[in-house]
């Protein structure tokens, strides 16, 4: 802890009731509270998808809760956007700025808020140059102002957005503004990871914070209190000696662990044939060298935070990005990097995360979508055949057991998970040897989800090599044959997932944080 | 940050919102409401609908048709061809020039240069990657000023050959040859579009790229095959108009710009791409001619039908254009 | 939903690093990439000419042949920092020379307003560039669409009240003006540079103008920030209407007469002197001194390519290469991930 926890005074700054935000197929918030006071470093934790970031968008009005309240210095408050947020004082860092790129440090500090530079009609960039000197000195930052945005470092320019909500939280003569800072050492080095802990020291004495990192052992050393959140309810809140890193993973991830959820029983053993291996790929500054394999009929899990780069190597298999060394391998043959029509060619499939921008054509068919991949089969003497393609569209519309009312409806007419059954049919009809599928039950119904368990498990039966990145820890356990954990980069750890000798999460955990 | 996403778009989001509460997809007004205006010239002049005017119409279209079913494939794959203005002149005069020459070979000559012309636009497309409406207003300037380099002053094909013409300017069981010409250009663009891979990754490419490229489309050969097919049908409209009037001239072309987009989108294909299709084309080639016909017998003037077509452009795209698609409009 | 898409859609084939960056730093410097442009442009034809090119009369033909295409450069670049595109100005300007046809002493009808004009013509131009934004943000029509279709438009309009007719024109003043000279220098370079100043004052010294280059750097963010989006479009479009009917004025008054075809030409040259003055397609860079050397350039390079006998239809040609290659020099291609 960073210094002897403070007494919390009685009233809270910021107070947050009820808050309850629902997406199409999920819940995203359930009833959370939340209190800020006043002058403290609050520790917010959580997995992917236990709410934080939606918490924190209903602070800053970026989305309005559908029921709960919110009260500032104890009078109600409606916040219709994040404009409205920041003239309260409330503002948020968010991991990947949001500086505009172009325009200058100078400028981005003042943007929209400029009237009191003017001199005779004009901007006086001398006075915007003073002024910002000052404001950047509080935070000890020294920068050439006049430096476009882009070309400043991302430590710079978290410094600039922090500065700038300091300095429109004096504008608006806010007393206690709440910062929030989404996830901020991510994008630094150690030095100025530790130039960061110390201007949040600087920091509480006339502002609160918020800080959302998923490296618990920073949080611990930082925050005054920690809030754990987990699958969008409040699960617990530390001060003091408690908050200890092993307590909050636990926290995190819980202890139960629903039986059959993922139909283990129905869970393959593969036998040892490699149908897909990875040798030695690294990408600079987001994954080192690593090396593994997937054998026939194996479904295999890259786990990691953020930031672990798993979401990259998955790219750099389906050819979506090229990697700086190492090779993908089907087969046993070597596959030409950087190129999703080569791998694809060669059988590798790939069910992207965000199935509408990515995975579907949704002003197509569902049987001109699943198609795709076939067309070339779907030829008589050359030219497609309608009833070729009503055939085969209708084979894997049943064999998925996709809704919809006929094989011509337009995709973007489907449900979620329909939607999701698909892009998986799409590829299925292909015969791909390999899958790699990213979050391939995100923002699917229950019913929806049991339903692409029992297509994974078919695949796995014949022979089709998997490589799943899930929404949950229990998910990627339940689903897989093995975990690859994946930390800063690095695979660090392989962990076994037989169907009945399972590891709960608390033991992964801690291998991930 | 994120907007705001409290209300959940359907993935059609297709024109204006407040027509969704009609539940007629919006890109049926354009039709609805030229069939009426149809209607109100058959009405207003019942000349209109005699033979000889439906032949007229029919006529008039069939160049446009062929033209905008190109037009159509560059519009498919979310991009727009501003050159067939330059590309009908440049090719409609190179065919006057050389049929003296070289005889009936002259359509196939023709017919090649506009689908090198094409590729070419597609390659500058997607090889030097700039925007297909800077670069095809760049290679139409510079094809409509080769056009006057071939033909400073109209040119006429010299009656000793204009026997070749006659199969666009003959008829055949009353019917002029260049309706039979359109519908078998209109059959070719079919059969691509519908019954080959190639054409159906058209639709692919424009409806989702991103998809199509991770799925193992080859985006980069599609598109360039769109802008191949656009100058083909810029190539075919050359020769229809230069044969049935029996030459050419370096301006030929111009009006085809606004005419071929707005045949396009009049039809209710969307520029942001992926939807529409031949018949939609078809329907608005015949719509614009009978537009234009119409305007010319109730006496609008010619000035005037060029305001309309724009306003009609404008409008046509409002309602049909998908803003799902892009966050911002530029 | 990531701010800052700073994982842009991974576009296929990345071009080389190196080169990439070089390209970076062509778009960010102000003006030095196209100084050394024309200065090899200048050494090139003067070469060629024999020192033909550099003739003081040589000179000012120049100069008076870019002053015009300045403006509208000047009157176009805005919208392309916002990251919109404006083709309307044919339409326009043939909209505006209609107007200066009907209201200026001529020999067909009873208009006599004089320098009147002035004022009209602007405010007429204005008017234009504010139905393309209404357009644009009501509507909510991609501007290079609306543009277009509003230059279509318009142009239309203005052949029909025209009704074809060529309008010869009867009072000389304006005339006078355009092609007059101080010190030697053309009237009209002389206020095309006037303008360009007074214009990158406005860029560089008002939040209009650095609003511009927010939007221009990402609309979203710009919004979210508080920038009154839709707004500054308006007042940019707006704005680009009105040099545009300012050039209606002298296109018009250099001829002695009012045809809305004489507003035609116009676009291309425009389009081209932007890009090659270095304002990005993409938007968020350059400003109007990149515009008018943008110009300059264009100008003395047709100048040199007729000194030389170049056949005119070459040099349209040569136009339209340099355009292309302008763009796909300036273009940057991480903020867009596949080019349509």
């Amino acid at each position: 802890m960073s210094a002897p926890a403070p007494l919390t005074p009685a009233l809270p700054t910021l107070a947050l009731r009820g808050i309850r935000k629902e997406y199409p197929g999920v819940v995203a918030l359930d009833q959370v509270d939340l209190d800020v006071y006043p002058h403290e470093v609050l520790g917010l934790v959580g997995e992917n998808g236990a709410g934080k970031s939606t918490l924190m968008k209903v602070m800053i009005g970026l989305v309005r809760p559908d029921t709960g309240s919110m009260a500032l210095n104890d009078e109600p408050l409606v916040l219709l956007d994040p404009i409205q947020a920041v003239e309260h004082g409330i503002g948020m860092v968010f991991q990947e700025g949001c500086l505009i790129p172009n325009l200058t440090i100078l400028e981005s500090l003042f943007l929209c808020h400029e009237l009191q530079f003017r001199r005779r009609g004009l901007l006086s960039r001398r006075a915007m140059r003073e002024e910002a000197q000052r404001v950047l000195g509080q935070l000890r930052l020294q920068v050439d102002v006049e430096t476009p945005v882009d070309e400043a470092s991302p430590a710079v320019r978290q410094m600039v957005e922090i500065a700038r909500l300091l300095w429109l939280s004096t504008l608006y003569r806010q007393q206690n503004p709440i910062l929030i800072l989404d996830e901020p050492t991510t994008v630094l080095n150690d030095e100025e990871r530790a130039t960061l802990f110390e201007t949040l020291q600087t920091l509480k004495q006339r502002a609160s914070v918020i800080f959302i990192s998923h490296r618990l052992q920073e949080v611990v050393e930082n925050a005054d209190r920690i809030v754990i959140l987990k699958d969008g309810r409040n699960v617990a809140e530390l001060v003091g000696a408690e908050a200890q890193a092993a307590r909050i993973e636990e926290l995190m991830v819980g202890h139960t662990f629903a039986a059959d959820r993922y139909r283990e029983h129905e869970q393959y053993a593969p036998g040892t044939e490699v149908v897909l291996e990875v040798r030695g790929l690294s990408k600079t500054k987001a994954f080192a060298p690593l090396s593994f394999s997937v054998r026939r009929g194996e479904i295999v899990s890259l786990v990691g935070l953020v930031g672990s780069g798993k979401e990259s190597v998955c790219r750099c298999i389906n050819g979506l990005e090229r990697p700086d060394a190492g090779a993908v391998y089907l087969g046993g043959e070597p596959i030409r990097a950087g190129s999703p029509s080569e791998a694809v060619r060669r059988g590798i499939g790939h069910v992207p995360v965000d199935r509408r921008s990515e995975g579907l054509a949704l002003a197509m068919s569902v049987a001109e979508n699943i198609n795709l991949l076939v067309l070339d089969q779907l030829k008589v003497a050359g030219f497609l055949a309608p009833r070729l393609e009503t055939r085969n569209a209708r084979k894997w519309i049943d064999g998925c057991r996709i809704k919809t009312p006929s094989t011509r409806s337009l995709c973007a007419t489907l449900s979620g998970g329909n939607q999701q059954k698909t892009v998986i049919a799409k590829w299925l009809s292909s015969r791909v040897k390999a899958l790699v599928l990213d979050h391939p039950t995100r923002g699917v119904d229950v019913g929806a989800k049991d339903e692409i368990y029992r297509i994974l498990r078919g695949l796995a039966r014949d022979g089709v090599g998997m490589l799943v990145m899930c929404d949950t820890l229990e998910e990627d356990i339940g689903l897989s044959n093995r975990l690859l954990i994946m930390k800063d980069g690095r695979l660090v750890k392989e962990v076994d997932c037989a169907p009945d000798r399972k590891p709960t999460p608390r033991d992964v955990i801690q291998h991930i944080v | 940050m994120a907007t705001a996403t409290n209300s959940s778009t359907n993935g059609e989001g297709t024109g204006v919102g407040w027509w969704r509460r009609l539940r007629i997809s919006p890109k049926y007004i354009p039709m609805a409401l030229l069939t009426l205006v149809a209607c109100a010239f058959a009405i207003g002049n019942p000349n209109f609908i005699s033979p000889y005017n439906i032949n007229t119409i029919l006529v008039y279209a069939a160049p446009l048709l062929m033209v905008a079913l190109g037009q159509m494939c560059a519009i498919l794959v979310g991009g727009i061809d501003l050159s067939v203005g330059g590309m009908i002149s440049f090719i409609s005069c190179l065919f006057v020039v050389m049929v003296p020459r070289i005889g009936a070979w002259a359509y196939l000559l023709c017919l090649i240069v506009g689908v090198v012309l094409g590729t070419i636009n597609g390659l500058v497309l997607t090889r030097v990657r700039i925007p297909s409406f800077i670069a095809t207003l760049g290679t139409g300037g510079i094809l409509a000023s080769m056009s006057m380099l071939l033909a400073p002053v109209p040119v006429n094909v010299p009656a000793s050959h204009q026997g070749l013409l006659v199969v666009v300017t003959g008829s055949y069981l009353g019917i002029d040859n260049s309706l039979y010409v359109g519908a078998a250009v209109f059959l070719l663009f079919y059969v691509i579009l519908r019954f080959l891979p190639q054409g159906r990754q058209l639709f692919y490419v424009g409806s989702n790229i991103r998809m199509a490229w991770t799925s193992g489309v080859n985006e980069a050969r599609i598109r360039t095959l769109a802008f191949l097919l656009s100058g083909l049908g810029s190539a075919l409209a050359a020769l229809a108009l230069s044969a049935s009037q029996f030459g050419s001239n370096p301006y030929l072309g111009t009006p085809f710009v606004l005419a071929s987009i707005a045949t396009v989108v009049v039809g209710g294909t969307a520029l942001t791409g992926g939807a529409g299709g031949p018949f939609n084309t078809l329907f608005g080639a015949l719509m614009m001619s009978m537009l234009q016909n119409g305007m010319n017998v109730v006496g609008v003037d010619q000035y005037f039908q060029q305001s309309i077509l724009g306003l009609m452009i404008i409008i046509c795209v409002g309602l049909t254009f998908d803003r799902s698609k892009t966050p911002v409009i530029k | 939903m990531m701010p800052l898409d700073s994982h842009p859609a991974e576009a296929p084939a990345p071009s080389d690093w190196s080169f990439e960056e070089l390209r970076r730093r062509f778009r960010r410097t102000g003006v030095s990439g196209q100084i050394l442009t024309l200065a090899i442009v200048v050494l090139v034809f003067a070469a060629g000419t024999a020192g033909r090119f550099l003739s003081v009369p040589n000179l000012q033909a120049i100069l008076s042949d870019f002053g015009i295409p300045a403006i509208v450069a000047i009157g176009l670049h805005q919208a392309i920092i916002l990251g919109a595109i404006d083709l309307s100005v044919e339409g326009i300007a043939g909209m505006c020379i209609v107007l200066v046809g009907l209201l200026v002493r001529n020999k067909y009808n009873q208009g006599d307003i004089g320098l009147w004009i002035l004022p009209v013509v602007v405010a007429a131009g204005a008017l234009g560039g504010l139905a393309n934004s209404l357009v644009i943000t009501r509507l909510r029509i991609p501007s290079f669409i609306s543009t277009l279709g509003m230059s279509w438009t318009l142009y239309g309009l203005a052949i029909y009240v025209n009704k074809a007719t060529t309008i010869p024109l009867l009072d000389e003043r304006v005339h006078d003006f355009v092609v007059g000279r101080v010190g030697g220098v053309p009237n009209i370079a002389l206020l095309a540079v006037a303008i360009a100043l007074a214009v990158q004052v406005l860029e560089d010294h008002t939040r209009f103008g650095r609003y511009i280059y927010a939007i221009g750097g990402d609309e979203l963010l710009a919004g979210q920030a508080g920038v009154r989006v839709n707004r500054i479009k308006m007042q940019v479009f707006t704005l680009a209407g009105a040099f545009y009917g300012l050039c209606a004025l002298f296109i018009a008054a250099q001829l002695g007469s009012a045809h809305p075809r004489m507003g035609n030409n116009q676009l291309f040259p425009a389009v081209t002197a932007v890009s090659v003055g270095g304002v990005a397609l993409t938007g968020g860079v350059g400003g109007a001194r990149n515009a008018i050397l943008g110009a300059l350039i264009v100008s003395a390079l047709n100048n040199g390519l007729v000194l030389m006998h170049v056949n005119p239809f070459i040099q349209q040609a040569v136009n339209g290469v340099v355009l292309i290659t302008a763009v796909a020099v300036t273009m940057d291609r991480s903020k867009l991930g596949f080019i349509k």
